[in-house]
């Protein structure tokens, strides 16, 4: 993109209405706020129903973050690990936005955050931490548990 | 879509994780080992019903055991004329590959015709490529080398009627105890030794073509390595790894001193020329011959078994990651006497294939008391990342009880044999056996009491669908 060293400044209104504005840089590590971009339709606030105010800040953050040519390797890695260190609520709300956004990279770490939240656990523990309800009688769970036995060695 | 609220109260409406869209879900399950997957099914009916669905299984097959399997069984009618559905059972399919226990052996009939077919023979090399079986050399009485090239077409489903056709004679020189491997759609021909005794090093590039009207043909033409190449030997084990690479280990040398180098040749993007470079490594595994190289999960290299130095037959474990940038041969240490029927373990001249799901099968061989073979073993070294101690921790026991898994076969009985060869075909589950040095019953001229064998067979994975 030609005009990618401008300090061309996008602005963005959240579902809350706040209002953010950031570097056309930073912006368009989004893939869908990119397009925008490209396709001219970027010169008015962007409004982005699906996304509240405390989640695109934390978005933009990332975005910022990943752009900063001042950042070392290692630095990135610890951001992105502190970053994800969020109550569920966040968490989810993250994964939509990133999503929504289809911001590279950020998608992908919050979906490993959740699958390092499952892996090694037994069902029980599963459960307590994304307070899912157990609905299986005794019986079905004794059942479930012979039928996948074969995985557990 | 829900809208995140504040935190305390998603937490009070039940489980936030309710929002997660399916896709999201299976992404974030194809993320982990397949005890979590089933843990998480285990959580509730939601869930349960979500985790077991095929298409997510699909995609875990596909992780797990490679995209070329996993297209292979799709094709093969078989399994869909079984089950007279668009989708496989894919959770139950992936279940019973983990669970192999038994094997189906079924001979290949040879047609009733006056067609020459392929003379008994051993060390040979047999490969499956481009839907054909492809036999080239080997050995027979008197101790003569072959030099002919086979074809035979299988298709995608397995049949028990195979045509043998002769395509090529007189190129590569004979030999037995060379390798050959399948690199993309070529055949990759390394060393062996003729009749003279003499040892080779030369590399040779095969590949076959169906013309409309010519029928089939296999051409073989001498690989440029330039001025680097291993020392000439024979009965070396080799394999293909991914890409366009190929590594060759030990063998028997031109001073019939057994080697423990290890060499990798790689080849330019259209196969004409390549270049050998050899890897040193220390530890690395003992000299040997009659040993084999298989290649898993795209980039590990397992070697087993051989003879040493001594004359001993081995039976260790090895393993080289190509991936990692500083190549090593790393030792996976088990203890015989923890195997059921482990004492039979040290073995030479067995063939090692891989098989669907990603192990290894071993296949008869010879013996630490000079007696041939007809068992069956897959070998996983999944369960172990590299252990390089003794293992100490009742953990690390059980997972090293399930390193070695002897099979039960059923079916036709070929006789024991060793120095055959195998292949499989492209789902992995179809495994094809030729040849090798059978005992007699009648003695022969020699007093051995060697025979050589012509008898293709078949081997097939028992998935109980």
């Amino acid at each position: 993109m030609s005009s990618s060293k401008s300090n061309k400044i996008v602005k963005l209104e959240s579902s809350d209405n706040k209002t953010f504005e950031v570097e056309e840089a930073v912006a368009v590590q989004s893939e869908t706020l990119k397009n925008m971009v490209d396709d001219g339709c970027a010169n008015d606030t962007i409004p982005l129903p699906n996304v509240n105010g405390k989640i695109l800040e934390m978005v933009l953050g990332w975005c910022k973050k990943h752009v900063d040519e001042t950042v070392t390797g290692d630095e990135l890695n610890k951001y992105e690990a502190d970053f994800l260190d969020l109550d569920q609520a966040d968490l989810y709300g993250l994964l939509m936005a990133a999503n929504f956004l289809n911001v590279k990279g950020l998608l992908d770490r919050v979906l490993q955050r959740v699958a390092d939240m499952i892996k090694g656990k037994k069902p029980e523990e599963i459960r307590r931490i994304f307070n899912i309800k157990n609905d299986f009688t005794p019986e079905e769970e004794e059942e479930i548990r012979l039928e996948n036995a074969w995985a557990f060695d | 879509m829900a809208e995140t609220s504040s935190s305390s109260r998603s937490s009070s409406n039940g489980s936030p994780m309710t929002n997660i869209t399916q896709d999201h879900l299976f992404a974030i399950l194809l993320l982990l080992p397949i005890d979590s997957i089933l843990s998480f099914a285990m959580t509730c009916k939601r869930f349960r019903a979500l985790a077991s669905s095929d298409a997510l299984w699909e995609s875990i097959s596909r992780r797990d055991w490679g995209p070329n399997s996993v297209d292979a069984l799709k094709k093969s009618s078989n399994l869909l004329f079984q089950h007279q559905q668009q989708q496989l059972p894919w959770m139950r399919l992936y279940k019973h590959v983990s669970q192999l226990d038994s094997v189906s052996l079924h001979k290949l009939t040879y047609p009733d015709t006056h067609l020459a077919l392929p003379r008994p023979r051993a060390s040979h090399s047999l490969n499956f490529v481009s839907d054909y079986l492809v036999l080239f050399g080997g050995g027979c009485e008197g101790g003569r080398h072959l030099d002919d090239t086979w074809v035979a077409y299988i298709g995608k489903d397995f049949q028990k009627i195979l045509n043998w056709q002769k395509v090529n004679s007189g190129i590569p020189s004979g030999r037995f105890g060379h390798t050959c491997v399948v690199i993309c759609d070529f055949l990759v021909l390394f060393g062996g030794i003729n009749d003279n005794g003499s040892r080779q090093n030369d590399t040779w590039v095969g590949q076959l073509t169906c013309h409309e009207t010519l029928g089939i043909s296999l051409s073989w033409r001498l690989l440029d390595v330039g001025s680097v190449a291993p020392p000439a030997r024979g009965a070396h084990a080799a394999c293909s790894i991914d890409n366009r690479l190929m590594l060759v280990h030990g063998g028997i040398g031109l001073n019939g001193l057994r080697m423990g180098d290890t060499w990798v040749l790689e080849l330019t993007e259209n196969f004409c020329s390549g270049e050998w470079r050899e890897i040193l490594t220390c530890p690395s595994p003992a000299a040997r011959s009659g040993h084999s190289l298989t290649c898993i999960e795209g980039t590990k290299i397992v070697l087993f078994g051989g003879r040493g130095l001594g004359y001993e037959v081995l039976n260790d474990v090895w393993v080289l990651d190509i991936s990692e940038s500083y190549l090593n041969w790393v030792q996976i240490l088990y203890e015989l006497p923890n195997i059921p029927e482990g004492v039979s373990l040290p073995r030479v001249g067995h063939s090692a294939t891989v098989i669907l799901g990603g192990r290894v099968l071993i296949y008869g061989g010879e013996d630490s008391q000079r007696h041939k073979r007809d068992d069956f073993w897959v070998l996983d070294i999944s369960a172990n990342p590299s252990i390089t101690v003794q293992p100490s921790t009742l953990n690390s026991a059980r997972l090293l009880a399930k390193m070695w898994k002897r099979l039960k076969a059923i079916g036709h009985k070929p006789k024991c044999r060793s120095f055959h060869r195998a292949c499989t075909d492209d789902s992995g589950r179809y495994l094809y056996v030729f040849g090798g040095m059978v005992d007699c019953l009648v003695q022969p001229a020699e007093s051995t009491g060697l025979g050589f064998d012509g008898e293709l067979f078949l081997v097939e994975l028992l998935l109980q669908l």
